[in-house]
């Protein structure tokens, strides 16, 4: 029997605001319990929801970027049920009109194949609170700093067919909220939350098998283990004659398994109605043009335009533009420096990620920023200095607020270019090594290098190596 | 006992031949004299913790007024009539209570009511009942049935009340005062405890249509904490109480006056109609052919919300909590079953099944187009009348546990107030007579947003009558 | 259209309320009289009408996204005497 996996990914991202979606109290993450919550997000007698202008332009924007349409009249209803994390007693989200509607994404999988994954919808919700088991003894402590967090709800068609399919639909999702400023995706943090529906069917038939929804998948590789673990069971179950429950499941990343969480609800009835307290969201078009004018060029855009109109290779542009931070500090280093975009490109991909990695800062705190590396960058461009020497400075400029042309001078790193100068070295180096120069002579090509290293050394570094090659050359065949 | 009106009480105070404290005492004497046989109120004085803000020219500075304890008010304990919320001394003032409170107005009290304001006599309050008044044995109307007795019984000169199936109109009617429900959205809900959104609104019960008028203008206006809150801009209605009402078109719904109600009740109306027509109001019949789906629309709407509204109180954050803490789902329960009465939850199980999977549409989505088509129904008459008037109840005050046992019997005495509700149209009951010693009232609907027409033609009628002034025989000795 | 026992139990757990016995029997006789005031509206040509979810035609507002509520907690939590260290409390929950 051969089985076709189907896959819908439902993930929920904690959009970006200072406030909440419903209140005016704080979003800010780490807050001690309880001190984020106004009486709007405890549910108190007698207060109301305000909506929040924010996470309506930024579920715009995403529903934008995802050519999805976006819904001119949409509707909050609420979500009815009892648990103390939800202190209304509902939830307050969209159901029927949501505010974007439709869209795809186009995922890149392993083999570099595309494929186009459909997007059912995107609807703007609260969050909810925290329960916390493990703090007194027989009781659970519930805090709301979370409650009222505006959550923006993307589900996918069940477009999806594999579990790498699931890993790189995620991580585009992931990337793209990030592109657009409209969340951190910060998955230690809940800010962005995946949820599996995973079903299986003998190839071929077009009904849809029983499913299962996954919860607790908090990394891009967590989904791709909980989703296979999950298919193999089904199909276990199947081949055995069993059926599949519908059910909701807990992935375990420690025992990679995924089991059925006790406390849902038997078949909860969630009384879904529009909210009474909150009027129908009408946007007018004016506001979506000006929101799609304020669109950042996204990721594909991106890595064609660094391509086509910078000349970098795809491997490159792709792991440049992949995180939004890394693309704005490229592009902001080539606003001060633009002779040789490839370049700035491999000091970025080898030096610069090599120190955020080293010291595990992200790039907004590194402390070379653009102007400073571009200056750099363009000493070795018009040989001023030698790759070499410009790495040992680099080094420096990481504790040393100087800069490249303060450095250079500081030590005194010009570069040799004087021929003169150099061959005088180029001489006295083949008088002291003759055998090299004879080995070399006799074909072993490789001798050169040795060469040039020897007076690179006599100059301290600060030849250039290329001349000196040169003229090494040169003087051996005289 | 003189029943002063806010406007008398706005001159004395004005030309100092009164202080606002005397004033205060007053009114608190007469509360404690009366109140427990009467048991208009739940709590007596309250947390005054002024702000300092108050406007020193306000019209209103120092003019006391009863609160129905459905409104938060910063400091006081707010019950809402029920268990549930009888520890519950709230944190914040509901924007109504902040709005007077920065006129210089005093709360004397928090009113009693039916619990979580559903119940039309005032019997289904933690509290105890309410009397009428004019019949001890009798009720007063609910829900706003401590307002309504706290007014008729000279106990405060005006009261807040809250309407959403007619609970100002009803209790206004059957204890003899104005009862006044603005447009939904003209005043704000923040700070008023829901029990259903998109029916409730926050109102006046006083002596005259005049004093209405002086309070709405500084109660009134939009909310910014409430979604559901107007920017149509508040008009000075006082000034618009002495315009001449002769031309004016008043429609008579026939549905209103299809023989069911009985014929001494009818003479009043015809009495009064009759007085209308001598300030030249033009009479004209109309109808509303929905109107009779009003009670069982209302029925499947409001109890839909209240379900849900009423999810919050859970014991976990404030309230009533029950001690069992067995495991989560006994502890809800039990702390709801403590908490709320009787009428309470069958509003909720009522609610909870017409929202539930399978009925939704035959029920909640079916009732919200008729509501449609009862509010369409309004805007057809407006277009040939100025406003509609017609009885605000069937019969006047009941006696006391006479509709306890059968709802649906207690809940046809909205028969004529709830359709204001279903459209947000505003509407105002006023005394017209007596039956039996009983007082009986009118009702006056207008168009959205149209209360200073309201005010108007209800006043002129006050300054022709004096049905509003009469005052119940027990406490006629009061003061002594 | 009748409204069975079960049914009401159900709705109890939805709602989270408790019935006794006793009053399950009398909401059960009460119930069925209101449901049957409220099938009335079953016959009713409502044709291609739209729901009426707010009687004015307001569309609604947005609130710039500024932090005007502060920490209040103490305040907040004198309303129940089951809080501790700042939390909430309630019975364990297993999940």
């Amino acid at each position: 029997m051969s089985w076709e996996t189907v896959i819908g990914l439902e993930i929920h991202v904690q959009l970006d605001t200072n406030s909440k979606i419903f209140s005016g109290a704080s979003t800010s993450y780490g807050s001690e319990q309880n001190t984020n919550t106004s009486l709007v997000d405890l549910g108190y007698p007698g207060v109301l929801p305000v909506l929040n202008k924010d996470a309506v332009m930024m579920a715009i924007k995403f529903g934008l970027a995802i050519n999805a349409e976006i819904s001119r009249r949409s509707i909050f209803a609420r979500k009815n049920y009892f648990y103390p994390d939800l202190p209304k007693g509902y939830q307050i989200s969209q159901l029927e009109l949501p505010i974007v509607q439709g869209g795809s994404l186009e995922i890149q999988l392993n083999d570099g194949t595309k494929k186009e994954v459909g997007i059912t919808r995107a609807h703007l919700e609260e969050d909810a609170g925290k329960s916390i088991h493990d703090k007194f003894s027989n009781q659970t402590a519930i805090d709301l700093n979370r409650a009222g967090t505006p959550l923006l709800e993307i589900v996918s068609e069940p477009d999806i067919r594999s579990a790498e399919e699931a890993s790189s639909y995620m991580q585009k999702i992931h990337q793209l909220v990030r592109y657009l400023k409209i969340s951190d995706g910060n998955m230690q943090e809940g800010s962005f939350r995946c949820d599996a529906n995973v079903s299986v069917r003998p190839f071929g038939q077009t009904e849809f098998g029983t499913r299962t929804e996954v919860k607790n998948i908090n990394s891009f590789r967590f989904v791709e283990n909980a989703i296979n673990h999950e298919v193999e069971r089904q199909i276990d179950r199947l081949e055995n004659g069993d059926h599949i429950i519908q059910e909701t499941r807990l992935y375990d990343p420690d025992k990679d398994e995924t089991r059925p969480m006790r406390s849902k609800e038997e078949a909860n009835d969630y009384r879904y109605f529009p909210d009474p307290d909150l009027l129908p969201l009408e946007i007018d078009q004016e506001t979506i043009d000006k929101i799609a004018q304020s669109l950042p060029e996204l990721f594909d855009e991106k890595v064609t335009r660094y391509i086509e109109a910078l000349s970098i290779k795809q491997s490159d542009a792709e792991e440049i533009a992949r995180n939004m931070q890394i693309a704005e500090y490229f592009e902001a280093t080539l606003d001060h420096f633009s002779n040789d975009a490839q370049m700035v490109s491999n000091w970025i991909l080898s030096e610069v990620i090599g120190v955020l990695n080293r010291e595990n800062i992200e790039i907004n705190t590194f402390q070379i920023k653009p102007k400073r590396l571009a200056s750099l960058l363009s000493r070795v461009d018009d040989n001023t200095i030698s790759s070499k020497i410009a790495k040992n400075l680099f080094n420096q400029m990481l504790t040393s607020a100087d800069s490249a042309d303060e450095l250079i001078k500081q030590q005194g790193l010009e570069q040799i270019t004087d021929e003169d100068s150099i061959n005088k070295i180029v001489v006295e180096v083949l008088n002291e090594f003759s055998d090299q120069k004879d080995q070399y002579l006799e074909g072993k090509e490789q001798i050169l290098g040795f060469l040039v290293g020897q007076v690179m050394q006599r100059t301290q570094g600060k030849a250039n190596p290329r001349l000196v090659n040169e003229l090494i050359i040169r003087q051996i065949k005289k | 006992m003189k029943r002063h009106t806010v406007r008398e009480l706005q001159d004395m105070i004005a030309d100092q031949s009164v202080s606002s404290d005397e004033v205060y005492q007053l009114y608190l004497n007469r509360i404690k004299a009366m109140n427990d046989s009467i048991n208009a109120f739940i709590s007596i004085e309250s947390d005054e913790t002024s702000s300092g803000t108050e406007e020193n020219d306000s019209e209103i500075k120092g003019v006391p007024y009863a609160l129905k304890d459905i409104f938060c008010s910063e400091g006081d304990k707010t019950t809402c009539g029920s268990k549930m919320l009888s520890n519950f001394v709230s944190p914040y003032d509901a924007t109504v209570v902040k709005n007077l409170r920065k006129k210089g107005t005093i709360i004397l009290g928090k009113t009693n009511m039916d619990e979580f304001a559903m119940g039309s006599s005032n019997e289904t309050s933690f509290y105890g009942n309410v009397l009428n008044p004019w019949d001890t044995e009798r009720t007063p109307g609910g829900s706003s049935g401590g307002s309504a007795a706290a007014v008729a019984a000279g106990m405060a000169p005006i009261a807040l009340g809250t309407d959403t199936g007619g609970s100002i109109r009803q209790p206004a009617a059957l204890t003899g005062i104005t009862g006044l429900k603005p447009t939904y959205g003209r005043c704000s809900r923040y700070g008023m405890i829901a029990f259903a959104s998109s029916l409730d609104q926050a109102g006046i019960l006083s002596i005259s249509a005049e004093d209405a008028a002086i309070f709405l203008e500084h109660m009134a206006g939009y909310d910014h904490k409430d979604s559901t809150s107007s920017m149509e801009e508040v008009p000075k209605y006082t000034e618009f109480l002495n315009d001449n009402l002769s031309g004016k078109v008043v429609g008579l719904p026939k549905e209103f006056f299809d023989g069911s109600l009985d014929s001494k009740y009818q003479g009043l109306v015809s009495d009064s109609i009759h007085e209308y027509e001598k300030m030249g109001i033009k009479f004209k019949d109309i109808s509303l052919p929905n109107i009779k789906y009003s009670v069982p629309t209302y029925y499947v709407v409001a109890p839909a919300e209240c379900s849900s509204n009423l999810a919050r109180y859970d014991g976990v954050r404030f309230g009533h909590r029950s001690s069992d803490d067995s495991d989560l789902d006994a502890f809800y329960k039990k702390t709801r079953k403590e908490g709320f009465g009787q009428e309470v939850k069958r509003r909720i199980i009522t609610g909870t099944y017409v929202l539930s999977a399978g009925y939704y549409d035959a029920y909640y989505l079916k009732a919200q187009k008729v509501r449609q088509l009862i509010n369409q129904d309004f805007l057809n008459a407006f277009k040939e009348v100025d406003v509609i008037m017609g009885p605000t109840t069937q019969q006047s005050a009941f006696k006391l546990g006479e509709k306890v046992d059968d709802p649906v019997s207690m809940y046809m005495n909205d028969i004529y107030t709830i359709s204001s509700n279903l459209s947000g149209v505003p509407a105002i009951s006023h005394p017209i007579g007596f039956v039996d010693d009983l007082p009986f009232g009118m009702q006056v609907i207008a168009p959205h947003f149209m209360e200073h027409d309201l005010l108007n033609i209800v006043h002129k009628y006050q300054m022709v009558t004096d049905w509003h002034l009469q005052i119940p025989g027990i406490c006629r000795e009061l003061d002594r | 259209m009748s409204i069975k026992k079960s049914e009401i139990e159900h709705l109890c757990n939805l709602s989270k309320l408790n019935l006794d016995e006793e009053e399950q029997s009398i909401f059960l006789s009460q119930m069925q009289s209101i449901l049957e005031m409220i099938k009335e509206l079953e016959g009713v040509d409502t044709g291609e009408i739209a729901p009426m979810a707010h009687p004015l035609q307001m569309s609604q507002r947005l609130r710039e996204d500024e932090i005007t509520e502060f920490n209040e907690r103490d305040k907040y939590q004198k309303n129940t005497d089951f809080a501790e260290d700042g939390f909430y409390k309630v019975p364990k929950v297993i999940d």
